[in-house]
């Protein structure tokens, strides 16, 4: 298959093909954006540097003060996204991702703020509205006089979003809304609400529509700012739709595509958390390694000793790769890629997770002081949490990447491709047809890897042996997710032992594949002594992931799944821990 | 009476960058550094954007350097500054080259006030602008300052330290000494340098940063200006500050004014 815009590069790596083209070479931000972004850098040390201490005290009040969020407006940080067309300032995604990780490195609070005004809130009008609806509401979204919040949360409907019961019943040339949502992002502040709703009959699932509402249109109201563990001054409330006439041209997108809308929305911006997490391990490094250097025990720097040594390194490289992924799928985003689902998700679930280690541990070499809410660790500990649960969980996530990721398998089948059409709407549910594939293929029982693009051919040759790792385990992907779906067949979906592990498997190998093509890139600008450093990050990486790879893939056929499984079972039918050292 | 005011932006080593002295001990380690406007260079921009707000005019506004000088003229720019002129320059250049570039700006553009940082951060050499005001034969006011807190709502509310006179033709100046304020005055045109303390500068927002892509820099050279720019002052040595000794435990306060007595010699 040739190498197009709907290519996805794990879903095609589960084919045996390495599809270099898409990796290489590194991107590098254009000249003119560096330049504005530097501006836009610059500024921001102005405008959030002074407010280092404030953020300490609206995270214990659990607000910000009316007055700083005009300040962001004044300022501009709610026109990111929005074209130059419309007042905005038109960012590329590796522009905004690369600001909101400035902004996270001051405060989470405020970069979820601006995030989910701009990744979620109102994107659904960037990608879908009409030329009308932008007209009328992005010059305004620009300026922050209308701030956006995302709608899809309700109490019965998290993961599970096609189960919503917000309901749209057409009236007319009106829609009447009515339902609650969930902690949303911005409630309390917003004016325009992108909101999901059934347009469906009653107890069918799915069938939803994504509506613009305003805060204006009587009806509409938010409960209290809800008391979080982290992330406490960004705004979270409920939302109550109470017979909310909308007007029918407040339709975003296709009536009954809402589904389609909500992911396509959560798909693209989920780059902009990728970001913030790059930017909140970079604040991590500097204060922990200035903290080793100071802090002295046994009479030497604690930088001196090997267990701290082994976590800052640790920091460089989880911090390194995540950069390296975070920059390329932005780059896919920017080139007009369209199939980058997978890859940014894999981005929100690596960087998430990585910045939670990087935090902890630099909490840990803080020690005590660690702990104390003087420093700032703790803070970042609590406010990063929500991203391995938020826009989607990390669990959902990894079932989506490698479920989505094998039906690019499956729909290489010409027969198949037509079936496979929805699966992109509800990648678990749909999943059943994978198995006519992994049928057929055991029918078949041909040669089952694709020998073109089996390899690289652009890397730096001084990357030999890690090419040669990866093109390895690449068969090993291919060859593990045939067996598993030769397992499993029709069963796959049940099987979310087996998958996470495949997931996993395309999470790291993703990761190190954009970080082989930036440090490729690297040695061929720098030269091998230039890029030592990076030649280092790369090794150990490499290294951490082909023991990743292969404990995983050693676990396919060998494992204790149904053991953990029976105790699962076993701890919820008694809904206790039934032992102890007392009769 | 609208006025024009000539500000200048300097390119230097952002001072939260580590700063490391090369292996030929005459300059620092380039790599990773991040760059800005010279601070003081900043609160000229800052005092040039107020007096225009207040009496009409235009700002400004001058770099020599390499094309990345773009980076703090696109700054200025981003703050208000109405356009740009760059001198391009790519080699190395001392205080007389700049003042030299500064002073045919200054005939080409012909301001009636120049507001320049009293010194750049990176070498603080301090003799731009004194060359600059003699060169053109005109009048300079040193250190524009203020003498109370930047944040004090009393100081907003205070008259600004560079004043226009009624009939516009003279401005009075604010300045520091030791001890106290002194004000001057003098005719215009006139060249000001700026203290750190003379104003807060503001930041660009982004509709500014947008605004300042499509406002002009006009390139100029040297050359172009007959401008010799062949170095006479040259750095020799760079070394670094000592690194500071780390500190001790003592075990009694017997112990502590021994060592200030006889190690620290502080008593
Ligand atoms: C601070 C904050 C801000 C938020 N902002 C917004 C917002 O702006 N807009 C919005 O719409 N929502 C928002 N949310 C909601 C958020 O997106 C949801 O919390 C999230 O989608 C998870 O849903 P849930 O909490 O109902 O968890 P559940 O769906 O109940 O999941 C609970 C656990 O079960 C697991 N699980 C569920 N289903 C499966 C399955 N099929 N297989 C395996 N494991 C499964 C999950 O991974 C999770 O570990 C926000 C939440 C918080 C806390």
């Amino acid at each position: 298959m040739a190498t197009d815009k709907t290519t996805s590069f794990v879903g095609q790596l589960c084919f045996g093909s390495i599809e270099e083209d898409l990796i290489l070479p590194y991107p590098k931000m254009k000249p003119a954006e560096q330049e504005t972004f530097k501006s836009i850098r610059s500024s921001l040390e102005q405008l959030l540097k002074p407010h280092e201490k404030d953020f300490r005290e609206w995270d214990a009040k659990g607000d910000f003060p009316a007055t700083f969020i005009d300040e962001l407006k004044q300022f501009g940080l709610f026109s990111l996204i929005i074209p130059e067309a419309f007042g905005g300032m038109g960012l590329s995604a590796t522009a905004y991702s690369r600001t909101l990780q400035e902004v996270a490195s001051y405060d989470g609070s405020v970069a979820v703020t601006i995030g989910a005004h701009s990744s979620i809130g109102m994107r659904g009008l960037v990608l879908f509205g009409t030329d009308e609806q932008k007209q009328r509401f992005l010059p305004k979204l620009a300026t922050g006089e209308m701030i956006a919040a995302f709608c899809l949360t309700e109490p019965g409907a998290g993961s599970d979003a096609a189960s919503i019961k917000t309901t749209a019943v057409k009236d007319g040339d009106h829609w009447v809304l009515n339902g609650n949502k969930l902690w949303i992002t911005n409630g309390g502040i917003a004016q325009f609400y992108t909101v999901f709703a059934k347009t469906g009959p009653q107890g069918e699932r799915g069938n939803v529509t994504a509506f613009i509402v305003t805060r204006d249109m009587p009806g509409v109201s938010t409960g209290p700012h809800e008391d979080k563990m982290g992330l406490r001054a960004s705004n979270t409330t409920t939302v109550h739709f109470d017979n909310v006439k909308v007007p029918a041209s407040h339709v975003l997108g296709e009536v009954g595509k809402g589904f389609k809308v909500a992911m396509k929305i959560l798909n693209s911006g989920r780059t902009g958390l990728g970001g913030g997490s790059v930017g909140a391990m970079k604040r991590m490094i500097a204060l922990a390694t200035k903290q080793a250097k100071e802090r002295v025990q046994f009479g030497k720097p604690i930088a001196e000793f090997g267990l701290v040594k082994q976590k800052l390194g640790n920091m460089m490289v989880d911090c390194y790769v995540t950069e390296s992924a975070v920059n390329l799928v932005n780059h896919l985003i920017d080139s007009g890629h369209e199939e980058y689902a997978v890859e940014a998700a894999i981005t929100k679930v690596y960087g998430s997770e990585a910045m939670w280690r990087t935090i902890d541990e630099a909490l840990q070499i803080a020690g005590g002081n660690g702990y104390m809410r003087e420093f700032p660790y703790e803070r970042a500990l609590r406010d990063c949490r929500i991203n391995r649960i938020f826009e989607g969980t990390n669990d959902i996530l990894r079932l989506f990447i490698a479920l989505t990721a094998m039906n690019e398998v499956g729909s290489s089948l010409k027969e198949l491709s037509q079936s496979l059409k929805g699966i992109f709407d509800n990648p678990i549910k749909g999943f059943g047809v994978i198995s006519e594939y992994a049928r057929r293929r055991a029918s078949l029982a041909t040669d089952l890897i694709k020998r073109d693009k089996a390899g690289f051919s652009k890397l730096h040759p001084a990357l030999q042996k890690q090419q040669v790792t990866f093109e390895e385990l690449t068969r090993d992907l291919a060859t593990a997710v045939d067996r598993v779906l030769r397992k499993h067949g029709k069963n796959i979906i049940g099987k979310q032992f087996a998958t996470r592990r495949l997931a996993d498997i395309m999470i790291q190998m993703f990761v190190l594949a954009c970080t082989m093509s930036r440090v490729s890139t690297a040695v061929q600008e720098k030269g091998a002594a230039g890029a030592t450093k990076e030649l280092e990050i790369l090794e150990v990486y490499d290294q951490r992931v082909r023991r990743i790879v292969r404990a995983n893939i050693g676990q396919i056929d060998e494992n204790e799944d149904e053991l953990v499984k029976s105790l699962a079972d076993f701890a919820v039918d008694q809904e206790r821990y039934i032992w102890d050292n007392v009769d | 009476m609208p006025l024009k005011i000539l500000v200048t932006a300097k390119r230097v080593e952002d001072s939260e960058s580590k700063i490391k002295v090369d292996a030929a001990g005459t300059g620092i380690v380039k790599e990773g550094l991040k760059y800005k406007i010279n601070p003081f260079d900043e609160i000229g921009v800052e005092e040039a954007l107020r007096l225009v707000a207040k009496h009409g005019g235009e700002v400004v506004v001058v770099s020599v350097g390499t094309k990345d000088v773009h980076e703090q003229l696109r700054h200025a720019l981003a703050m208000g500054a109405n356009k740009a002129v760059w001198v391009h320059h790519d080699g190395p250049i001392d205080q007389l080259g700049i003042a030299g570039c500064l002073q045919k700006v200054v005939e080409k553009e012909k301001p009636d006030l120049c507001i320049l940082g009293k010194q750049a951060i990176d070498d603080d050499q301090g003799q731009v602008g004194q060359y600059l005001a003699e060169w053109l034969g005109w009048a300079q006011a040193t250190f524009a300052s203020k003498e109370e807190s930047l944040e004090s709502e009393a100081e907003k509310a205070k008259t600004p330290a560079i004043q226009l006179a009624a009939d516009g033709k003279s401005i009075t100046v604010i300045r520091e000494v030791d001890g106290g304020l002194l004000t001057v005055s003098s005719p215009l045109p006139a060249v000001a340098t700026t203290e750190l303390r003379l104003n807060q500068p503001r930041y660009a927002s982004l509709p500014g940063i947008m605004k300042a892509k499509s406002k002009p820099i006009e390139e100029l050279t040297p050359a172009g200006l007959g401008v010799d720019v062949g170095v006479k002052l040259t750095v020799t040595k760079l070394a670094p500050p000592p690194a500071r000794k780390a500190g001790i435990k003592v075990p009694d306060v017997a112990t502590l004014v021994d060592k200030l007595k006889n190690e620290a010699k502080a008593l």
